[in-house]
């Protein structure tokens, strides 16, 4: 047996046992999630470092091997992918743990701790799985406890959870058909073995449009991000930040895994300027529309729209033959984004709550409780501009090289020009915090200063990932493909 | 395959895209559930044909039965008449968008699966099957070969139960006051053979169709029926007390079978070795007696009080 096939098993499971015992038993919720989380990132941290000692592998699941049974891979992505969940899950229950009891007039989100659990887990298991269906199973675990955690403040967030499964779901049919196809044609559903025999026909090529188109939903990629803002927007901070964070990353993960997996014979540069195109779009569409926004949650929702269109820039780059850097600078884009725009929606949280309202021209003034998360947010803005030496600066230095290197100077105006946006919206949000703002009446609230805390932390990891570039690159040097 | 078959099937496919049709474009709402209905019961009858009795079995219970019922009575809470007659599509949307972006993905799936090969796995799943456990190739999947999809699939149900409790609370009176007094003495009546039937089924799906959804299906759609026929819901949200317990049951069973064989030094989930046949149907029982309840659980739209319903119930 190698050493670390424990780690995944305790990754798969714990979070749903977990749910379990916080749905029979809700009033141990909180130290259950906590305890859980702590353990989760301490496995998801041992097995990155046992991925940088040597190398990914497969596990079989039930003792059968592929095309009959399911596999879980573990490479430099995945682990990468779980650590960030794992950080973003335990910094979104703390602030949940942390924020003063709704108003008896609210309501009560009784159900927010197993559906917490329930969505850690789904996440886990995403990234865990190494075959279409599960994949798809898992896809499905995600939405529904994102619909679910979305709901729970009722009222027009309850609109936007409707909305959201109504995309979301549509995403995963588009995606099964495509997997049913797959099927059909190679009899395997195995990422690995489709890998290895997949050829470029018709059955595969409408196969991979359906997939794509199904991700692309999911991932909330221009123009079809029609229902990111509200429901990211009008969430409960925590739920925000971890389907900002890690919800669209996963989508965008699937599509990175199947692009440079089983349907790599197929990315010629059509498609792949098509997906950058796209990209390219959503970075200033995004970005343009962030910077429109007045409520500092929407704000933060759109800048999702916009960050995630750099890491569609991948495609292009790898297919203009800049393979190394272009790959690397994505992911770490991916993961410092994570990192910074949860730590973005946390922070966002502390302050409004602080302020009690989340318009933009309300949060100056005194900002007694509120300095650690506004700290949080300025050192959160730093990464996800790219100021160095944080993981964003180098994300975007990495596919900045990918772009020279390879000639694609439109790539690379796309870059600069969506760094200028980012700068832009961001500072707008910083500069409400020094404006004179609206006079609230009476003390403000008192808030524990744990909330603010866990945004703080995330913030200086996704700053810190820049020193960790070494270990970064070393991780994904394997590439993009999955270990057979 | 004979001539007749061919008409017979020719036929089937025009009645379901002729439902589909109806019950996504009928204006009135009643005639739109009323066509996805017979849009189940025909899709049940498909799989028939495409010798798949186990996922017609589920269809007409779940897609027919269970989601029916459900879509009816979402459709008696519209208060008004005129919330049921509501134009579904906007035209302009419809024939700019909608229409030509199916009529495309019809196009290219028609194109693709005329192509299709169409190998599947189903020689490998013979071939293994001596050292499944059981003697049914879909429950040889579903079980063991395939066992962590199920395991997602059962925590799909119960996350579904969670999320729908999340909403807020079921809606009381459950039920319209029944107009006839023979349907509560047929529900007692059924019962007891939904409950034998959910049972053989159970039974059967170590060696023919059959198993724990099948089963779970059946069993759930029996008290659904119990239900409308005026019983008092008995399921409870309440910490104490079992419900809580057996909805978790079957995710719970199957979670602690996998991480079973990792404690003794297997992979996830391997059975170990001649123990499969009893073990898989230990979590067929309790798979089935979960998927039950949690069907029954979601018919409740929301979550049930917490004491029971005597006093505030109808």
């Amino acid at each position: 047996m190698i050493p670390g096939t424990a780690g995944p098993v305790v990754l798969f499971s714990l979070p749903l046992a977990a749910a379990i015992v916080v749905f029979i038993r809700p009033r141990w919720s909180v130290p259950v999630t906590l305890g859980t989380g702590a353990v989760l990132l301490a496995v998801a941290l041992w097995l990155v470092g046992v991925v940088l000692q040597q190398g990914g592998w497969r596990q079989d699941i039930g003792g059968w091997t592929a095309p009959l049974g399911i596999g879980w891979n573990v490479d430099g992505l995945s682990a990468t992918m779980l650590l960030l969940n794992a950080a973003v899950g335990l910094a979104g229950a703390a602030f949940h743990a942390a924020r003063p009891a709704p108003p008896a007039t609210a309501r009560d989100p009784r159900f927010f701790w197993p559906l917490w659990l329930f969505l850690w887990g789904g996440l886990n298991a995403l990234f865990l799985a190494a075959d279409l269906f599960n994949v798809y199973v898992a896809l499905e675990f995600v939405s529904i406890a994102s619909v679910g955690l979305i709901g729970l403040v009722g009222g027009s967030a309850q609109a936007a959870a409707w909305r959201y499964l109504l995309a979301t779901l549509l995403g995963s049919t588009i995606y099964l058909l495509g997997v049913a196809l797959l099927y059909g044609r190679y009899a395997a559903l195995d990422l690995a073995l489709l890998a290895e025999g997949v050829e470029p026909d018709l059955v595969t090529a409408v196969a991979a449009a359906l997939m794509t188109l199904g991700l692309l939903l999911k991932a909330a990629i221009f123009p079809l991000h029609f229902w990111l803002p509200a429901a990211h927007g009008r969430a409960p901070p925590a739920v925000s930040a971890v389907l900002s964070a890690v919800v669209i990353a996963a989508g965008y993960y699937l599509l990175v895994r199947l692009w440079f997996g089983p349907f790599a014979p197929l990315l010629g540069t059509g498609v792949a300027t098509l997906l950058g195109l796209l990209g390219a779009a959503a970075v200033l569409w995004g970005g343009l529309l962030a910077l429109m926004q007045r409520h500092l949650k929407m704000l933060i929702a759109y800048s999702t729209v916009s960050q995630f269109g750099y890491g569609l820039l991948v495609f292009p780059l790898v297919a203009a033959g800049a393979a190394h850097p272009a790959w690397a600078g994505a992911v770490m884009l991916v993961l410092a984004h994570g990192l910074a725009k949860a730590a973005l929606f946390l922070a966002a949280g502390a302050i409004i709550l602080r302020h009690g309202i989340g318009r933009l021209e309300a949060l100056g003034g005194d900002q007694r409780g509120a300095v650690v998360a506004w700290v949080a947010f300025a050192v959160a803005s730093a990464s996800l501009v790219g100021l160095p030496p944080t993981g964003g600066f180098v994300g975007k230095w990495w596919l900045a090289q990918a772009a020279l290197a390879s000639g694609g100077y439109f790539w690379l105006a796309v870059l600069m020009l969506g760094t200028a946006f980012t700068a832009a919206y961001l500072w707008r949000a910083l500069q409400a915090a020094v404006e004179p703002g609206w006079e609230s009446g009476g003390e403000p609230p008192t808030l524990s200063p744990a909330l603010g805390l866990g945004a703080l932390l995330l913030a200086l990891s996704a700053a810190a990932l820049g020193l960790a570039a070494p270990l970064i690159a070393r991780l994904l040097d394997a590439g993009p493909g999955v270990s057979g | 395959m004979g001539t007749a078959g061919v008409i017979f099937d020719g036929l089937l496919a025009l009645a379901l895209v002729w439902l589909a049709w109806q019950a996504t474009r009928a204006a009135d709402l009643f005639h739109a559930v009323v066509s996805f209905i017979v849009f189940g019961l025909l899709m049940a009858l498909a799989w028939v044909r495409l010798e798949a009795p186990d996922i017609a079995l589920a269809e007409a219970a779940i897609g027919a039965g269970a989601t029916g019922a459900l879509l009816l009575s979402a459709l008696d809470r519209l208060v008004t008449r005129e919330g049921r007659r509501t134009v579904l599509y906007e035209p302009g949307a419809a024939w700019g968008f909608w229409i030509p972006a199916g009529a495309a993905l019809l196009g290219a799936l028609t194109l693709a699966a005329w192509k299709l090969p169409a190998p599947g796995l189903g020689d490998e799943v013979l071939a293994s099957l001596g050292a499944s456990g059981v003697d049914h190739p879909v429950t040889a999947v579903l079980l063991n070969f395939r066992a962590l999809d199920t395991l997602l699939e059962i925590g799909v149900l119960l996350l579904a139960a969670v999320t729908i409790w999340s909403l807020g609370r079921a809606p009381s009176p459950l039920v319209p006051v029944m107009p006839s007094p023979a349907l509560p003495a047929l529900g007692r009546l059924l019962f007891p053979v939904f409950v034998l039937v959910a049972a053989y089924l159970l039974w059967r799906g170590s060696h023919a169709p059959g198993g724990a959804f099948p089963a779970g299906a059946v069993l759930g759609a029996g008290a659904i029926l119990m239900l409308l026929a005026g019983a008092r819901p008995w399921i409870r949200s309440s910490e104490h007390g079992p419900w809580r317990w057996i909805l978790s049951l079957g995710l719970a069973m199957l979670l602690a079978a996998g991480i079973a064989g990792t404690v003794m030094g297997q992979a996830f989930f391997q059975y170990p070795p001649g123990t499969a046949g009893p073990l898989i149907l230990l979590l067929e029982v309790a798979a089935g007696l979960s998927i039950a309840l949690l069907l029954f659980a979601l018919y409740l739209r929301g979550e049930p009080c917490e004491h029971g319903y005597r006093g505030s119930g109808p």
